[in-house]
């Protein structure tokens, strides 16, 4: 990186922080992709045209073929910022420590939510900025690592930007301020609820004949509880992290009810389509949450908070405050998932402090406990969940081979770990 | 009678004339005396409990018929109320009727009062014809199964208020004195304006309270109508048969009827009959308040059965006689045993001639649950005034006889018609 003299000089003096926060004598971020699927193409491209001077140059991902398909998908988008060797292209279980090893600024950690953890650990040790998708864990012992790593990150001066672009959605950001100033008063209740479809044409639909049991899981992942941690950790974590974004904390326990009722095929893994779970905040504040991923249902986005002084509620496109403060803020149509990129470009290039790890940990074990919850039909405390609870759900299998369909959850009976 | 806000002594008056124009069937209880005579419908293990309330409640009640579907039910329920209240059972052999058609001899006697125990899908035209038969009414919660049921509660509700007869339902929280004071000071706004509220029933799977009966050599009809708890045609589904009761202390409380909800549930554990194991439903009411309710059926989950309503000055606990907020207040006083004390305020109110009628509240309240299962079911968001007025479920069977049924199959959202 081109320094200025003063900027070289202030950050010697000031952080003491990783010599190399980029490559040296270029303004260039050097940038690679871990998990080349939908979500890491989308999130590549956004990253390459956020900022001038950002070039992909490496690539890792467990298949080959999705790494192809995600190499040539970029190329013809951005010829000019893809500028991936095929030396630089790596694929297997271990594909992200080859990464890691050459000399890139930044990665993206894009492979199923199970592989984060190790992953964020891998980079953050390798002293290279993080752009990870949500959710960041599937289980207890994967946040408390991200934590860990979060941690790490900040020694190192280190930047992480984590793939909640609800948070960078403008009206939101409207409406946490103005929540945050008192605008419904103190919070007394609240919903958050999504419902949506079964996602059925996720994916490969049938499995091939040379594909072992932990390639069509892998392949599969988004409905399996080890891979995705279950819909309301690998998807509803959006809107969930918006609730203790609003609230301004994470709950203390919960109670949680679901199971599967439509999406029963055994394509579908161990995933419920259903899950209701009430989660208490400090203050005995309670919030409803409702999600499902079910064909032919009700479909509802929103978020709701009541307060002494008036109600918010929020959807996609705008928010409406009602009582003592009325208002009502739309969207003002920027893309929070540009924008999440350039703020993390532009913290790098200026050598800024930006760290969401411990903040998407929190939202992403808001979204496991509830899980664990309704799995379990147990209720859960947040100091438990996050101190004790020794869930891991990392399979005894390390590699392609057989792993059979982990059972779906039987409330009462399914043991709390 | 036909009149409510007679003095008692124009009560026995009235009575004493209505004995010389009408006879013994006409009389609502026996003139110069304050005896009650009482005769139970469905003979199962809440009605003999009901009834053994009934005769705790006051002096003078006495049981002289009986009807249920079921000899061997019937003969049960006679031995349990020999033993426990001996000297009130005076129901003579030919008092004693069985099949679809016993309500009806019950009804035809000369029993000022009938308990409507059976299971909730015969709820709707037992009290019809009990209230046209010019007696008061007992009817244990839910108060139907469907949209038709509750429609016509709602009417036989209004016929009874115009015959001055008593009618009480077995949402028997609404006769604590705990409840009736939180709820009272809720009325009062002790807690602000009420912003949000949940209602939970979140317990074990029932085995050991429903019967479940093997199919074996029954025919459809009657192992349904024997597992009546487990089959949605006959019980609602447990939101409706058990969860009415929080969900009423909700209407209770907001004083009136949700106007929309979006509900969830399925079957998680349970493999018999065709209802859940679990639901939640969120609850809108008129003035936008929303309201979380939660049931559970799951042996091994936490439990939690309560009512809690949230206010901006203040929150209630109702279940626990609990406010919290700028007024804080607990309930110490006495709280008589609710399935005693429902029964006392019906015995009283008829010898006081000053009729009560939950009718209307019972249908409301099951139509709370009725709409979050439809909803639940089908996946579908539902308005409280279509339910009420224009869907057309009806979850009688073709016809009442020893015939064959198939089960219905489980609910699916998203494939499970709104009808």
């Amino acid at each position: 990186m081109k320094q200025t003299a003063a900027g070289a000089a202030s950050l010697a003096a000031v952080s003491a922080f990783s010599p190399r926060a980029h490559a040296a004598g270029s303004d260039t971020v050097r940038l690679g992709l871990i998990g080349c699927g939908g979500r890491g193409t989308y999130d590549t491209t956004n990253c390459l045209k956020s900022s001038p001077g950002v070039e992909l140059v490496a690539m890792a991902d467990m298949f080959q073929d999705r790494l192809d398909t995600s190499r040539r998908t970029l190329m013809q988008r951005l010829p000019d910022k893809v500028k991936v060797t095929d030396g630089m292209c790596f694929v297997g279980w271990d594909a992200h420590q080859k990464l890691l090893a050459t000399d890139v600024d930044m990665v993206i950690l894009t492979q199923p939510p199970h592989f984060r953890p190790a992953h964020l650990k891998a980079a953050i040790e390798a002293g290279k900025h993080v752009f990870m998708e949500k959710p960041v864990a599937v289980d207890p012992v994967g946040v408390r690592s991200i934590i860990k790593s979060s941690e790490l990150a900040d020694q190192k001066g280190l930047t992480i930007v984590a793939g909640t672009q609800m948070r960078r959605i403008s009206h939101l950001v409207e409406a946490a301020r103005r929540v945050h100033d008192g605008a419904i008063g103190e919070i007394l209740g609240g919903q958050c609820v999504r419902l949506g479809d079964a996602m059925r044409s996720w994916g490969p639909q049938k499995r091939e004949p040379g594909w072992s049991d932990m390639e069509w899981q892998l392949r599969r992942w988004l409905f399996l509880t080890w891979l995705s941690g279950d819909f309301i950790v690998e998807m509803h974590v959006h809107n969930l992290d918006v609730m203790n974004w609003l609230i301004g904390a994470h709950p203390v326990q919960c109670m949680g009810m679901g199971g599967r009722q439509q999406r029963i095929e055994p394509e579908y893994g161990d995933s419920f389509d259903h899950f209701a779970v009430e989660y208490e905040y400090p203050n005995g504040l309670r919030i409803e949450y409702m999600g499902s991923q079910i064909d032919g249902m009700h479909y509802r986005q929103d978020q709701r908070l009541v307060g002494t002084k008036g109600l918010l509620y929020t959807d996609s496109g705008r928010v409406v405050i009602e009582g003592q403060n009325k208002g009502e803020i739309a969207w003002d149509q920027n893309d929070p998932c540009l924008k999440q990129h350039a703020d993390q470009i532009e913290a790098i290039r200026r050598d800024q402090r930006l760290n969401e790890g411990r903040r998407v940990a929190e939202s992403t074990l808001t979204c496991i406990m509830g899980r664990m919850s309704a799995y379990t039909g147990r209720a859960l405390k947040w100091d438990w969940a996050m101190n004790a609870s020794k869930l891991d759900l990392t399979p005894p299998l390390q590699g392609f081979g057989d792993l059979p369909m982990p059972p779906v959850a039987i409330p009462g009976k399914t043991q709390l770990i | 009678m036909g009149t409510g806000n007679v003095s008692r002594r124009d009560f026995v008056k009235a009575s004493a004339a209505s004995v010389a124009a009408l006879g013994l069937a006409g009389r609502i209880y026996a003139a110069g005396s304050d005896t009650i005579r009482v005769g139970l419908i469905g003979c199962g293990g809440q009605g003999t409990r009901d009834l053994i309330s009934c005769v705790k409640s006051t002096s003078g009640v006495e049981i002289v018929a009986m009807g249920d579907l079921f000899e061997d039910r019937l003969k049960e329920s006679i031995d349990k109320l020999g033993k426990e209240v001996p000297n009130a059972l005076k129901v003579t052999a030919d008092r004693r009727f069985v099949g679809f058609g016993a309500y009806k001899k019950v009804l035809a006697t000369d029993v000022h009062m009938v308990l409507l125990v059976t299971p909730p899908h015969w709820r709707a035209q037992h009290f019809q014809a009990a209230v046209e038969a010019g007696k008061h009414v007992f009817m244990e919660k839910p108060g139907g199964v469907d949209p038709k049921g509750i429609r016509s509660l709602i009417k036989t509700a209004e016929l009874a208020q115009q015959k001055g007869l008593s009618v009480v339902a077995g949402t028997q929280r609404r006769h604590s004195k705990k409840y009736q004071e939180i709820i009272r000071r809720i009325h009062d706004g002790q807690i602000g304006e009420i912003v949000a509220a949940q209602a939970y029933w979140n317990g074990g799977d029932m085995l050991g309270y429903w019967k479940w009966w093997d199919k074996e050599n029954l025919s459809d009809m009657e192992w349904q109508c024997r597992s009546w708890p487990w089959f949605t045609w006959t019980s609602g589904d447990h939101i409706v048969e058990q969860h009415v009761h929080n969900l009423d202390v909700i209407n209770w409380a907001l004083q009136g009827h949700p106007t929309q909800c979006m509900g969830m549930g399925g079957r998680a554990v349970r493999n018999l009959g065709n209802i859940y194991d679990h639901f939640a439903v969120e609850y809108e009411y008129a003035n936008g308040v929303r309201v979380a309710s939660y049931c559970r059926q799951i042996n091994g989950s936490t439990d939690r059965i309560a009512e809690r309503v949230v206010g901006t000055k203040g929150v209630a606990d109702v279940d626990r006689g609990v406010i919290e907020g700028e007024k804080p207040f607990k309930y110490t006083g006495p709280d008589p045993d609710h399935y005693v004390q429902e029964m006392a305020d019906l015995i009283q109110s008829i010898r006081e001639g000053k009729p009560i009628n939950e009718g209307k509240n019972v249908a409301e309240s099951t139509m709370n649950a009725v709409m979050g299962r439809m909803s639940a079911y089908t996946g579908r968001a539902l308005k409280w005034d279509w339910v009420m007025n224009a869907s057309k479920q009806d979850l009688t069977p073709p016809k009442y006889d020893w015939i064959d049924l198939p089960v219905e199959p489980v609910a699916i959202p998203g494939k499970t018609p709104l009808v």
